[in-house]
C-alpha cells in the first residue's frame, strides 16, 4: 500500500509490467495456437510449462547446466511430451464437442500435477543461478526478470518467424484457418495436429524454464498460467496470434501497475476482474478475433 | 417403459423411509459418513444441471460450496442467525455470485465460461483471505458450538432429494428441453427462437443454490472454516468425475456415481491418498473417451431404459 506514487515509481512498474507481459505473450502464444488449429483449449498447459520448469531444475541441480543453456532442452522434451500427448489422447477429442475436449485436458491436467507429486515430491525447489539487480538511472531491474524478457522476446520472435516465413508455418496458418482447405491443399492436418501440441509444449516449458530461475518450482506452480494466458488471449482476441503479444503486455501492465495499490494477495483477483470486464465490454478482444 | 413406475415410485418410497429412520438405528460414523454421500449428490447433481444438460463445463463449482459455507458461517457466528435460515441465505449468496459471473461469461459461445470458472475459485480464496474482519482471514472462523448432526443430516438429505427432484422436473420439461437443444447444438437452438443466454444463466443461478445451501450446512456441521478448506480444487473435481461417471444429462447418473465413488473412496482410495488425484484425472479421461454418457448412459442405451431415468 503505497500512499504517494512518484514517477519513478510510475516508470518502474511500466517497464517490470513488459519485462512480465513478454512472458505472459509467450506462454499464452502456446495456447493460442492450440486454439486456433483444433479448437481446443488446453487445461493443461499450465502443468506443461510446470514440467518444463522441472527438467531446468533437474539439469541445473544434476548436472550443474546453465539454466538459461537448459531453455532449449526443456523446450525439446516438452515438445515430445506435448507431441506424445496429442497422438495418443488428444487427438481424439479434436473433432468431439467442446466439453469433451475440455475436460479430457482437465483429466490430464490434474494427472500430470499428482504424477509430478508423485514424481518430485512436493518440496519446493529453487535454481539459484542469479540473483541481485541491474540499475539505470533511477530503476532497477531484476537480472532474472531481464533475462526472461530478452529469452522470452527471443523464442517469442523465433515463432513467429517459424509461424510466417516457413512451409510449416504456412501449413499451421492454413490449418488454423481451414482444416478442410488445408487437407485439399494437400496439409496432412493430423501431423500439424501433433507438431502445434508440440510447439505449444515447448513454448509453455521456455516459459516454465524462464521463471524457474525466479519462482520457487514445485507440481501446482503451473495452474495459474492456465488461467493467465487464456486471459492474455481474450485481451489480444481468440485465434489472433499478434492479438496474444499485445495481451500479455498487457495483462504484464494491469498487473503491476495494480500492485502499486494493492497487495500482492489481490494481484489475482486484478487479473479476474479484467477478463469479467473485457468479457462484458469487448467479448473479440482488443485486436478483434474469431467467433467459436 | 419396461420399468414399472409404480414399482419404481414405491422402491423410492421405501428407501426414503429407511433414509429417514437410519438415525436411529445407525451409529455415529455410519451417519456421518451419510451425511457426506448427500452433500455429494447433491454437489454432483448441481455440477450436472448446469455441465451436463447445457453442455457448459464449470471448472469451479466449489467456489459456490465456499461462497455459500462463508455466507452461512458469518450468519451464523456474527449475526446469529439459526443454521437453517442461514444455510438458505448461504444458497441466495452462491445464486448472487452465480449472477455475476455468468452474465458476462454466458452471453458468449465457446470456453469462456469453463476458463473464467476456473479462476473463481482462486480469486475467492483471495479474497476471503483479504478481507480478515469479516471472514476470520487464514486464520478461519469458529462457530458457536452445537451437536445438530442429525438434523443437519436431514437437512443434508433434503438437499440431495430436492436437486435430483429439480433435476428430473428439469428433463422432463420444455424449458429441460431447450437447455439440452442448447448443448446439442446452440446456434439451432437460437435460429428455433431460444434466448439461449437467459437460458443458460436460468440453469446456472439453479446449479449455484444447490452447493451454496449445502456449502453453509458443512460449515455447521464442521464449525469451523478457513479459506484453504471450503475452496479445495479437489471438490470440484470430484463432483465432475461422480457426475460424469454415473451420467451427465441424467437424473440418476451423478447419484449412481456420488454413492458408487463415494463408497469406493471411503472403503479402497482412502489407502493410497497420494495417487487420488491420478486415478481421477484418468476416469475423467477414460469416461470422454470410452463412455461419454456414462454408465447410466450405457445401460440406457443397452436396455433401453427410460430418458427420464
Amino acid at each position: 500500500m503505497n500512499v504517494a506514487v512518484t514517477p519513478t515509481m510510475v516508470g518502474q512498474v511500466v517497464i517490470s509490467g513488459i519485462l512480465a507481459g513478454a512472458l505472459y505473450a509467450m506462454v499464452a502464444l502456446g495456447l493460442a495456437l492450440i486454439f486456433g488449429v483444433m479448437r481446443v483449449i488446453n487445461i493443461a498447459h499450465g502443468p506443461l510449462l510446470m514440467l518444463g520448469a522441472y527438467t531446468t531444475y533437474f539439469l541445473y541441480a544434476g548436472l550443474g547446466l546453465n539454466p538459461y543453456l537448459s531453455v532449449p532442452v526443456s523446450m525439446a522434451v516438452l515438445f515430445v511430451i506435448g507431441a506424445l500427448l496429442q497422438r495418443t489422447l488428444v487427438f481424439r477429442v479434436v473433432d468431439a464437442p467442446e466439453l469433451s475436449s475440455l475436460l479430457l485436458t482437465f483429466g490430464i491436467s490434474i494427472a500430470l500435477v499428482n504424477l509430478a507429486q508423485l514424481a518430485f515430491t512436493s518440496d519446493l525447489r529453487a535454481v539459484e543461478y542469479l540473483t541481485g539487480s541491474w540499475g539505470l538511472g533511477p530503476f532497477a531491474f531484476s537480472k532474472t526478470r531481464v533475462l526472461a524478457f530478452v529469452f522470452a522476446a527471443g523464442v517469442t520472435t523465433l515463432a513467429f518467424l517459424l509461424l510466417q516465413r516457413t512451409r510449416l508455418g504456412r501449413a499451421i496458418r492454413a490449418t488454423s484457418q481451414s482444416r478442410e482447405v488445408a487437407m485439399v491443399c494437400g496439409v496432412n492436418v493430423g501431423r500439424i495436429h501433433t507438431i502445434t501440441f508440440g510447439l505449444a509444449s515447448a513454448l509453455a516449458a521456455a516459459g516454465g524454464a524462464l521463471i524457474a530461475v525466479v519462482v520457487a518450482v514445485q507440481p501446482e506452480m503451473g495452474q495459474v498460467w492456465t488461467f493467465k494466458s487464456f486471459l492474455v488471449i481474450v485481451l489480444g482476441g481468440a485465434g489472433n496470434y499478434p492479438g496474444a503479444l499485445l495481451g500479455g503486455v498487457l495483462l504484464g501492465l494491469v498487473e503491476q501497475i495494480a500492485s502499486l495499490f494493492l497487495t500482492s494477495q489481490l494481484s489475482e483477483v486484478v487479473a479476474y476482474v479484467l477478463l469479467v470486464v473485457v468479457l462484458l465490454v469487448r467479448p473479440t478482444g482488443l485486436l478483434g478475433g474469431r467467433q467459436t | 417403459m419396461t420399468l414399472a413406475p409404480r414399482a419404481f415410485l414405491t422402491g423410492l418410497a421405501v428407501l426414503a423411509a429407511a433414509l429417514a429412520l437410519y438415525p436411529i438405528v445407525g451409529t455415529g460414523y455410519g451417519v456421518r459418513a451419510m451425511l457426506q454421500l448427500f452433500m455429494w449428490i447433491a454437489l454432483a447433481g448441481s455440477w450436472n444441471l448446469i455441465s451436463g444438460l447445457t453442455g457448459y463445463v464449470s471448472f469451479g463449482h466449489v467456489a459456490f460450496f465456499g461462497a455459500g459455507a462463508y455466507a452461512g458461517a458469518i450468519l451464523i457466528a456474527k449475526a446469529g442467525w439459526p443454521w437453517l435460515p442461514a444455510a438458505l441465505a448461504g444458497g441466495a449468496a452462491a445464486c448472487v455470485l452465480a449472477l455475476v459471473i455468468g452474465y458476462p461469461c454466458l452471453r458468449l459461445k465457446g470456453p469462456y465460461f469453463a476458463i473464467a470458472m476456473l479462476g473463481l475459485n482462486e480469486v475467492l480464496r483471495a479474497l476471503t483471505s483479504y478481507f480478515e474482519g469479516l471472514t476470520g482471514g487464514g486464520s478461519g472462523l469458529s462457530l458457536p458450538t452445537l451437536h445438530a448432526t442429525v438434523p443437519i443430516y436431514y437437512a443434508m438429505a433434503l438437499a440431495a432429494a430436492g436437486v435430483t427432484l429439480l433435476t428430473y422436473l428439469i428433463i422432463t420439461s420444455r424449458f429441460g428441453l431447450r437447455l439440452m437443444t442448447i448443448r446439442e447444438d446452440e446456434v439451432a437452438a437460437e435460429a428455433m427462437g431460444i434466448d439461449t443466454a437467459r437460458h443458460k444463466l436460468y440453469a446456472f443461478l439453479l446449479s449455484a443454490a444447490g452447493p451454496g445451501v449445502v456449502g453453509a450446512l458443512a460449515a455447521r456441521d464442521q464449525g469451523y472454516i478457513e479459506p484453504i478448506s471450503v475452496f479445495p480444487l479437489a471438490t470440484t473435481i470430484t463432483m465432475i468425475v461422480m457426475a460424469l461417471f454415473g451420467g451427465k444429462g441424467t437424473v440418476w447418473g451423478p447419484v449412481l456415481g456420488a454413492i458408487v465413488l463415494f463408497v469406493s473412496q471411503e472403503i479402497v482410495w482412502a489407502r493410497f491418498p497420494y495417487v487420488h488425484q491420478l486415478l481421477f484425472g484418468a476416469i475423467i479421461a477414460a469416461v470422454v473417451l470410452l463412455m461419454p454418457r456414462g454408465v447410466l448412459g450405457l445401460l440406457q442405451t443397452k436396455y433401453r431404459l427410460p430418458r427420464t431415468l
